[in-house]
Order: structure tokens, then sequence, then C-alpha cells
């Protein structure tokens, strides 16, 4: 419940993680949703409202569509709704390869069943209840909500010195350099300097000395050189 | 080897795949067999993407800088999300589908099919023949209400037939977005363990039955009957196996034998979805019947009846014999 984290290796052996999405931003993607489609069927109302007879049919017709086929039309061909996408969220398969139609088309005709027996109740159990936060459609469906995280965006430059490391570092260090060179600035000056002690070995200096090291190693790890 | 070296030597081939990506990235449809010459060919992605793959599981392993691993692991997902993809629709296999999957999928099902075709033909039957003995059960299965609609609906001497206003297309609109939801929606409360769709099945048996009955007994068979006769076969059929499908998938849950519950599942869930564009398409083609066909009033009964036949003989043919002999069972 607590580690939503589903890691699933592809066939070519290399891990996936898919960050499951939880009801809440979810449901919010579903209230987008349906303004958008009521939005829809709001617009072109009047238009069709003008065509008699045949607009009254064009309408209903419309509005079985976004009814049933809009969510699964657009999970089967982009992976989100438009409500999904604001939220940074997306369907994929349980082995984290992108949604069939099949699956898209269970996923959202079992949506009668999570409705019941009022408001999304059934869904929000089952969401609660499983690992990944899956409801029954997406159980059913072979699927999973992950959100999207967007890349991280590098630190900028903190300084224009670059300085190798002089002993070499295992992944986790360099993440930590990196990210003390990305969080450092807005930590207080004696706060910083505490923490670039901790890595006096690495920088081979103390206080502000020590500091302007880390970022210089920052900057190699990084790249830039 | 270090990370420089590393970079140098595989970077022009990250790239061109960067670059493959960027244009390959789009809708699936787009851009077939146009590609710049500089561009890797698409034949050789499959071996690139991999190549790519170890790639990143030995950056990872021989600890290079976050950035590059990150770097990669974007591309190998992209590359990822653009291979594993859905494969866009094509009408052949969506004509292949309707002629001989559909059909075989139904047959394949046949159990399930024939439970729903008794759950709703029984009380169907059932309620007909017992309003015609005791008419005044009806006042407890059709509310007032109900009951004046449907007498006005199929008054015999309304000019149009089973419908109180609209025109031919507004009820076409009505037909598709009414029909075709409670086809979708006895599928789907299948996953009840079959409770929802039972219960769907018999309330529409006893609705109908009840309906039809009761206009029997008044004198008000004959515009009925010259209504439904057209869309039933499509319609009633459609209905039966919109909940064949959901008690497949409700005895999956019960009894999901041999598999795992979420394994047998799933496998039902792939199966109901199909026999549900199945059932779509027949209410689609039945609301088609319903609004253009049915309600003509000047059709005499003899026209009416001879059409339903001849529908009825191919609904029953093309679930009966519909793929048999095309050899890949669906």
């Amino acid at each position: 419940m607590l580690d939503t984290f589903r890691e699933v290796v592809t066939p070519e052996g290399v891990p996936l993680q898919l960050p499951a999405a939880g009801p809440v931003p979810r449901a919010l993607a579903w209230l987008l949703d349906l303004v958008v489609r009521f939005g829809v069927l709001a617009l072109m109302s009047p238009l069709l409202a003008a065509l008699g007879g045949l607009g009254r049919g064009l309408y209903l017709g419309l509005m079985f569509l976004m009814f049933w086929a809009y969510p699964i039309v657009l999970e089967a061909w982009h992976g989100r709704t438009l409500g999904k996408r604001a939220l940074g969220l997306r369907v994929v398969a349980r082995d984290g390869a992108p949604l069939g139609w099949m699956p898209a088309i269970v996923r959202n005709l079992l949506r009668t069943v999570d409705m019941l027996p009022f408001g999304y109740a059934l869904g929000l159990v089952a969401c609660l209840c499983d690992r990944h936060g899956r409801r029954l459609g997406d159980l059913v469906a072979g699927t999973l909500v992950v959100h999207t995280p967007a890349p991280p965006a590098t630190p900028p430059a903190r300084i224009d010195t670059v300085l190798a490391p002089p002993l070499p570092l295992q992944p986790a260090e360099q993440m930590a350099v990196i990210a003390f060179a990305d969080r450092a600035p807005a930590l207080a000056g004696p706060r910083q300097c505490e923490l670039a002690d901790i890595a006096g070995p690495l920088s081979q200096a103390q206080g502000k000395t020590g500091v302007l090291r880390l970022y210089a190693i920052a900057n190699w790890l990084l790249g830039r050189r | 080897m270090r990370q420089e070296q590393f970079v140098t030597r595989h970077q022009h081939e990250w790239q061109q795949f960067e670059q493959w990506l960027a244009r390959r990235g789009g809708r699936a449809r787009k851009l077939r067999g146009t590609l710049d010459a500089d561009l890797p060919g698409d034949e050789t992605i499959p071996e690139r993407y991999r190549r790519l793959c170890q790639h990143l599981a030995l950056a990872r392993q021989r600890g290079y800088s976050p950035q590059l691993v990150e770097h990669l692991q974007q591309l190998m997902q992209q590359g990822h999300n653009l291979l594993y993809r859905t494969p866009p629709p094509r009408w052949q296999r969506a004509a292949e589908f309707l002629f001989a999957g559909f059909p075989q999928l139904v047959r394949s099902q046949g159990a399930a099919m024939w439970a729903a075709c008794a759950l709703f033909v029984v009380p169907l039957v059932a309620v007909f023949v017992l309003l015609q003995y005791q008419p005044d059960l009806v006042q407890l299965l059709l509310d007032p209400r109900q009951i004046a609609q449907m007498e006005k609906m199929y008054d015999p001497a309304a000019d149009r037939l089973g419908r109180d206003s609209g025109t031919d297309w507004a009820m076409f609109g009505h037909y598709i977005m009414n029909n075709i939801s409670i086809g979708l929606r006895t599928f789907a409360s299948g996953l009840l363990a079959g409770v929802g769709t039972v219960l769907v099945l018999l309330f529409n048996g006893i609705t109908i039955g009840a309906v039809a009955g009761h206009l029997q007994h008044i004198g008000s068979g004959d515009p009925f009957w010259r209504f439904v006769a057209g869309h039933a076969p499509f319609e009633l059929t459609a209905i039966v196996i919109a909940g064949g499908a959901g008690l497949q998938l409700g005895l999956r849950l019960l009894a999901p034998g041999r598999k795992r519950r979420i394994d047998a599942l799933v496998e039902g869930g792939t199966i109901g979805a199909r026999l549900c564009l199945g059932v779509a398409f027949m209410l689609l083609v039945a609301a088609f019947i319903e609004a253009f066909w049915s309600s003509i009033a000047w059709v005499p009964a003899w026209g009416k009846f001879t059409a339903s036949g001849v529908l009825w003989t191919l609904v029953i043919a093309w679930l009966w014999r519909g793929g048999h002999g095309g050899g890949d069972a669906a």
C-alpha cells in the first residue's frame, strides 16, 4: 500500500518502473474528462438543434460516442484521455507495454460495475485494496494507471569551474553530489557548509571551499567539461 | 571502459535512434515508407533497440553518471512504447472478425449463450402466456403510466407504428444511445459473479413478455407484432449474446478452473470485449431497422413478417455457420 511502484522487466531484460496512480488524481482526471465531454455536447447542441430531426439523431449519436467511445478510443490511441493527460497519468498494460484495443474496451465497459452502487464506490474500494490502485475494470483488463513524471530538469551550473572527483564514485554517491548542487543554494550558508563537510574526504576541503568544490564536481558529473 | 570512451563510441547510434523515434513517434499510419537516407531503416530498429537496452544495462552496472543512465532510460522507454504499441486497426481485419471471428467466438461460448437465452426467453414466454389467462397481472409487472404509453404507441389507428413522436433520424439516435448502452451494461454487470447479467436478462424478459402479452390481450397485437418483427432478429439475439458474454465473465470469477482467478478474468474480459464489439454492431443494425423500417405503417403484415423471416434466417445462419472452414479459430 505504501510502495505503489511496480517494477516489471521488459523482454529485453531492462527494468521498467511503473509508479501507480492513486484514486485522487484519477478522480480529478475523470472530472476533467466529464467537463470536456459535456462541453463538446453543449457546444454541438445548438448547431445540431438547427438541423431538426436529423440533428436530434446526430446529437444522440454523439452522446453515445462521448459516453462510450471517447475513453476507449483515446486510451487505445494515446494511452490517455485528455483529463489523464492534464493530470500526467497514463494507462499501460500490466507488463508496462502500451495499451491495446481489447484492454481499453474492457476497462471502460466495466466502469459500469465500478460505478456501483453510487459514485464509483466499488471502484474506490477495489482501488484502496489493490497494491497498485487498480479498480475492478483495470483488474479484468490487466491494466494499470501510472504517473508519467516529467524528466527531471538538470540543475543549472552553480559555478564555472569543473573538477574531476579524486576517487571514483558509486551511482548513489554521484546522485547525492548532484542533488547537493541542485538544492544547496536554497539552504542557509552555515547549513551548506555543514552538509559539505560530510563529504570532506571527497572535496578534500572544509567550509565554503568544500561547497564550491562539490559544485565543481557536480559540474564534472553532469558532463560540463 | 571509461564513460567518455563509452559515450564517444556509441553516441552516433543513440542519436540516430533518437531521430528515428522523433520521425516515427507520431501516428502509426503516418510516414509509412518515407524515410531520409541517413536514418536507419525500420528493419534494423529491433536490433538497435536491443543494443540500446544492453548499453543501458552496462551503463547501470558500471556506475556511469546518473545523467547518462537517465538519458538511455528515456530512449529505451520511448522505444519500448513505440515498438510494443497497438497496430493501427485494419478494415479488412474488421470485416473478417464480423463474418468469421464473431460467430466462432459466440459458438465457442455456447453453454453461456444457451443459458442466457433460457434466462431471457423462458420468462418472456411464460409471462406472455400467463397474461392471456390472467390479464390483470399486468398491473403488477408494469406501472400504469408505462401501460398507457404502450397502448398509445401501438394504437391500431395511428399512422406511425411504435412511437409517440420524433422523426426517423431522431429515433435512430435514441435507439443507438439506449439499446447499445443496455447491451454493453448487460455484459459489464456480469462481473458481479454473473448476478447483474442474470437480473438484467430476467427483467428484460419479463418486461417484454408483459408488454407483448398485454397488447395481444387488448387487441393491439397486430401493430405491435408488425413493429417488432423487423428488428427482433438482431436486437433479441444481441441481448442474449451480451448476456452470454456477461455470464461467462461471472463464471470465471466463481470457477476460474486451473488458473489464477485474475488470469481467468483477464481472459474472460478479452472474450467479452470482442463479443461486445459484435453486439454493438448488431444493435446498430437493429436500431437502423427499428428507426427506418419497423415504424412504416403501410407495409402489410405479410411484408413485415416475410422480411422478419429472412432476417431471422440470416442471423441464425450467420451465427451458426459463420467462420466454418476458415481454419484459424479466433
